[in-house]
């Protein structure tokens, strides 16, 4: 997997899991908040790789 | 009301198994933790916690090191590469381990160069994190 996506996405799940697992105590919110993370840090790669290429296009 | 005396407020807490065992101290769990990512959760008896300490970290780990990341040796004339070698020496087995067997000396014109370096760099500095979490459940400050 060597596309910028998969290894954006990749390392996305991989920092969440270990945060979720260090703030929380209980599995299911574990998860919870791991899927949090993943989606925030995906979204804001998308938006802040938008505002770039429209900012430098 | 009298507040209670400073002695007793500071007493150091002796962390507990539930079978009453005393559970290792903060060194040890620290340095346990810089070893083996996740290995401070394990002897804190949070093996849940450990596992996917281990499983991720050293995995992270592993896929910087196969994007073709480098290894980089501590260089006091660049201070920037001297950040990123002490960020991957937070997980020194498998940054011991990667030196030793001859891996990351770095593709440099690999498309993921940047990235493998991304995921080593990374995986020291959460493996730091997870240290300091360990090791406020070894001295009680955070509870188990």
């Amino acid at each position: 997997m060597t596309t910028h996506l998969g290894v954006m996405l990749l390392f996305a799940a991989s920092v969440a899991a270990v945060f979720g697992a260090l703030l929380r105590d209980e599995p299911r919110s574990q998860a919870r908040l791991a899927a949090r993370i993943f989606l925030g840090l995906v979204l804001a790669a998308y938006g802040l790789g938008w505002v770039l290429y429209l900012a430098f296009a | 009301m009298t507040p209670p005396p400073r002695s007793a407020a500071r007493a150091p807490r002796s962390p507990r198994t539930a079978d009453g065992s005393a559970r290792p101290g903060a060194v040890a769990t620290a340095l346990a933790g810089w070893f083996v990512p996740g290995a401070g959760h394990a002897l804190q008896g949070q093996a849940q916690k450990a596992a996917v300490f281990a499983l991720v970290l050293i995995l992270m780990f592993a896929i910087g090191l196969g994007l073709g990341g480098r290894l980089f040796a501590f260089q006091t004339a660049d201070p920037l590469t001297f950040l990123v070698a002490a960020a991957e020496w937070g997980a020194l087995g498998p940054r011991a381990i990667g030196a030793l067997t001859g891996l990351g000396r770095g593709d440099v014109v690999a498309v993921t160069y940047e990235y493998g370096n991304a995921f080593l760099i990374a995986s020291g500095l959460l493996n730091v994190l997870v240290i300091l979490d360990a090791v406020d459940l070894a001295s009680g400050r955070k509870p188990q």
